[in-house]
C-alpha cells in the first residue's frame, strides 16, 4: 500500500496560534479518507497544506511523492474543493468550465459537461446566483474534471441543507467509483462521512488523535460496562480512551486488538460516531502519541 | 491564463476603450481650432512685444473650447496613474483573497506565480499602452499652448507630458497589486494606493527630480529688466525677486546678492523706494547697486533627457516592486 499523503512532524502556526502541531500521518492510496474534528481543530489547515495553498511552519508534507503545488504536473494530479466552495460571482457556470479547460491540461470537457447537465445547472447562470448546493456541485465538477489522482474536499457539505448534502455525497461517491482516485474529505460531523469513507483521521486541538481503517477501528474499540473499579487495574493491553464512573458502575471505552473475554464486563460494539466522540471529548489519549498513528499504517 | 485574465478584465477594458474614444474625439475636434488660433496669433513669428501677443493668444484659448479641454486633459493625465493603480492594480489579488477565489484558481494546474506573472504582464501592458496613448494624444494636442507657455519643465507640467506618464502608470499599477496583496482587502488597498501614488507624484518633483540632472548655476549681474518684484518691509528690509534669462527653464533656486557677495536684504533708500517714489526709480536705484543674481536652474533643452531619466528611474522602481510582489506571493501568502 503506497501513501498518497505523508506528513512528518507537520506544524503550522499563524502568529502565536498553533493550528496544527507535530502531525505525522500516512494516508493510503485508493481510499476515501474522512478527516473529522471539531471546528478549529486544524482540518482546513492540514488540507490547505496538502494542496499547497499554505506552507508548513516546520515539518514536511509530501503529496503523491512531491512537494504540494510543486509544479504544474503535481498540481494537475490534485483536485481541491475549498471550504465554502468559492466561485467567481460574476462568471457563469460555462465560464467556470472554460476556466477549468484553460487552466488544466488534463481537463475532461465531456465529463464536466455531463456532470453539469446531470446536476441540472444552467451553463448561462452566473455563479453568484447559484444556491449553496449548486455552487458546491460546480466546485466539485471543476475539481473532478481534471482527473486528479487525489481529490481533497474541505468541509464541502458544511453549509448545505440535508438534501443538497445527500446529493453532493452521492456525486462524490460516483466519482470515486468511476475513477478510483484517493479522496480526502473533511467534516466536523462524522455522520456526513460515515457512509462514504473507509479510512478515518480524527483531528482535535491541532493534533492527530486517531488514524486508521474504519473497519479496523470499529473492530478494535469496545465500550465496557461493569461494576465500579479503578482504571489503573485494567489489563495492560487495553488502551483506555474514555472512562466514566458512578458510585456503583464504570463505563470505559477501550482499544484492544485482542478480544475482551472478561465476563465481569458487558461488552458493546461502538458506532463510528461514538468512537470519534470518545476521542474528541474524552481526550484520554495524549496527543501525538506515536502508537495512535502507527495503527493507521 | 490569457483567457481568464481577459475574462476578468474585459469590463475595465471596454470602459477604458470608451474613455479613450471620448478623449480622442475631444482632442481631434478641438485640436485644429487650437492650431488655427496659434497661427492667427502670430506667436511663432513674433519678434517684438511678444508678451502682448502671448497674452492675446492665452485669452483666445481661454475663451475657446480649448480652454476647458486643456484643464480637463491636465486632470486626466494627473489622475491616470492613480486610477490605474486603484481600479486595475489594487483589486487584482485583493479581490481574490477577499472572496476566497484564490483557493479555487491557485489549485488548478497553474502555479500561482505564473498566474500572477500573466496577469501583471497583460494588464500592466494595457496600462502602459493606455498611458502612452493618452500621453501622446495630450502632448500632441497641447503643443501650441506648451510652445507659447514654455513651461514643460515646470513640476506641474513635466509629469503630464512626454513619456513620464507611462512610467507613472506602470508604477501605480504595481503599487496597487502589491498593496492589494499585502492588505488583502480591496477598498483599503485602493485607498492606500491612492495615498502612495499621490505622495510620490507630489514629492518626486521636489526631492528626486532635481537630482536627476546637474543644474546650471548662474552668478551674474542682475539686469533691471530681470526684476519681477520688489518687497519693502516697514523697517526698510527688502526682497528682490527676479526672473532667469533662460526662457522655459525650471528654476531651482534664485537669490539676490549684493556686489560684496552677501545676501541682499536692503535697507531701502526711502527717497528712491517708498510711497513717494515710483517703481521705475526704485528699479533704477537697485540697478545702481550692482546686485547679482545667484541661481540654479534646469534649462529647457533638458526636457527630453530628464524625461528619459525619470521614466527609467520609475520603471526601475516598478521592476523592484514587481520582484517584491512575486516574493510576497510565494513566501507570505501562506
Amino acid at each position: 500500500m503506497t501513501a498518497v499523503l505523508e506528513t512528518q512532524d507537520l506544524t503550522k502556526r499563524y502568529g502565536r496560534k498553533t493550528a496544527l502541531s507535530d502531525c505525522t500521518l500516512s494516508l493510503p492510496a485508493g481510499k476515501v479518507v474522512g478527516l473529522v474534528g471539531p471546528n478549529g481543530a486544524g482540518k482546513s489547515t492540514l488540507l490547505q497544506l496538502a494542496c499547497g495553498l499554505l506552507t508548513p511552519t516546520s515539518g514536511t508534507i509530501t503529496v503523491l511523492g512531491d512537494r504540494p503545488a510543486g509544479g504544474p504536473v503535481q498540481m494537475a494530479r490534485v483536485g481541491f474543493v475549498a471550504q465554502d466552495t468559492p466561485t467567481y460571482q460574476n462568471l457563469s457556470v460555462a465560464d467556470h468550465l472554460r476556466l477549468g479547460a484553460h487552466l488544466n491540461r488534463s481537463w475532461d470537457a465531456a465529463l464536466a459537461a455531463r456532470r453539469i447537465t446531470q446536476v441540472g445547472l444552467d451553463p448561462a447562470q452566473r455563479a453568484g446566483r447559484l444556491s449553496g448546493g449548486q455552487r458546491a456541485q460546480l466546485a466539485l465538477t471543476l475539481a473532478v474534471a481534471k482527473h486528479p489522482d487525489l481529490l481533497i474536499l474541505d468541509e464541502p457539505v458544511a453549509s448545505l441543507d440535508p438534501l443538497a448534502r445527500r446529493e453532493f455525497l452521492q456525486a462524490l461517491m460516483e466519482f470515486t467509483a468511476e475513477q478510483g482516485a484517493t479522496v480526502v474529505v473533511s467534516s466536523h460531523l462524522v455522520t456526513d462521512l460515515e457512509r462514504v469513507c473507509d479510512y478515518l483521521v480524527v483531528l482535535a486541538a491541532a493534533h492527530v488523535q486517531l488514524a486508521g481503517e474504519v473497519d479496523d477501528l470499529l473492530a478494535s474499540h469496545h465500550r465496557l460496562t461493569g461494576g465500579r473499579r479503578d482504571p489503573a487495574t485494567l489489563p495492560g493491553g487495553w488502551q483506555v480512551i474514555e472512562d466514566r464512573h458512578t458510585d456503583r458502575q464504570s463505563t470505559v471505552v477501550v482499544r484492544s486488538t485482542a478480544p475482551i473475554d472478561d465476563p465481569s464486563w458487558t461488552v458493546e460494539p461502538l458506532g463510528l460516531e461514538d468512537l470519534v466522540l470518545a476521542y474528541m471529548t474524552g481526550g484520554g489519549v495524549p496527543a501525538g502519541r506515536p502508537g495512535m498513528v502507527e495503527a493507521g499504517r | 491564463m490569457i483567457w481568464l485574465t481577459w475574462r476578468q478584465f474585459r469590463v475595465q477594458a471596454w470602459v477604458t476603450v470608451a474613455a479613450l474614444v471620448v478623449l480622442a474625439t475631444t482632442l481631434a475636434v478641438t485640436g485644429p481650432e487650437l492650431r488655427d488660433l496659434y497661427r492667427a496669433s502670430g506667436l511663432a513669428t513674433c519678434t517684438t512685444d511678444c508678451g502682448t501677443v502671448l497674452d492675446g493668444f492665452r485669452n483666445q484659448v481661454t475663451a475657446s473650447a480649448a480652454g476647458p479641454v486643456f484643464w480637463a486633459t491636465a486632470g486626466v493625465m494627473f489622475l491616470l496613474p492613480a486610477v490605474i493603480g486603484i481600479f486595475w492594480g489594487a483589486p487584482l489579488v485583493a479581490r481574490e483573497l477577499e472572496a476566497g477565489t484564490h483557493r479555487l484558481v491557485w489549485t488548478q494546474s497553474v502555479p500561482r506565480t505564473r498566474w500572477l506573472a500573466v496577469k501583471v504582464a497583460a494588464i500592466g501592458t494595457v496600462a502602459i499602452l493606455t498611458a502612452a496613448a493618452c500621453g501622446a494624444a495630450v502632448t500632441w494636442w497641447a503643443q501650441p499652448i506648451d510652445d507659447a507657455s514654455q513651461n514643460r519643465l515646470l513640476p506641474e507640467m513635466f509629469a503630464i507630458r512626454g513619456i513620464v506618464p507611462i512610467a507613472y502608470a506602470a508604477f501605480a499599477f504595481v503599487v496597487g497589486v502589491l498593496l492589494g496583496m499585502v492588505i488583502r482587502r480591496t477598498v483599503p488597498a485602493m485607498a492606500a494606493t491612492l495615498i502612495v501614488v499621490a505622495v510620490v507624484q507630489i514629492a518626486l518633483p521636489f526631492f528626486v527630480r532635481p537630482h536627476l540632472t546637474t543644474p546650471v548655476r548662474v552668478d551674474a549681474v542682475l539686469a533691471a529688466e530681470q526684476i519681477t518684484g520688489i518687497g519693502i518691509e516697514p523697517d526698510g528690509a527688502m526682497q528682490v525677486a527676479s526672473k532667469l534669462t533662460a526662457p522655459g527653464a525650471w528654476e531651482l533656486s534664485n537669490e539676490t546678492y549684493t556686489a560684496a557677495g552677501t545676501r541682499f536684504t536692503g535697507p531701502a533708500d526711502r527717497t528712491k523706494c517708498g510711497p513717494a517714489a515710483s517703481y521705475r526709480i526704485c528699479r533704477e536705484w537697485l540697478n545702481s547697486l550692482g546686485l547679482r543674481q545667484q541661481a540654479s536652474y534646469v534649462p529647457a533643452d533638458r526636457f527630453w533627457p530628464l524625461q528619459w531619466r525619470e521614466a527609467a528611474l520609475m520603471f526601475g522602481v516598478t521592476g523592484l516592486l514587481t520582484g517584491f510582489t512575486v516574493w510576497w506571493l510565494r513566501r507570505r501568502i501562506t
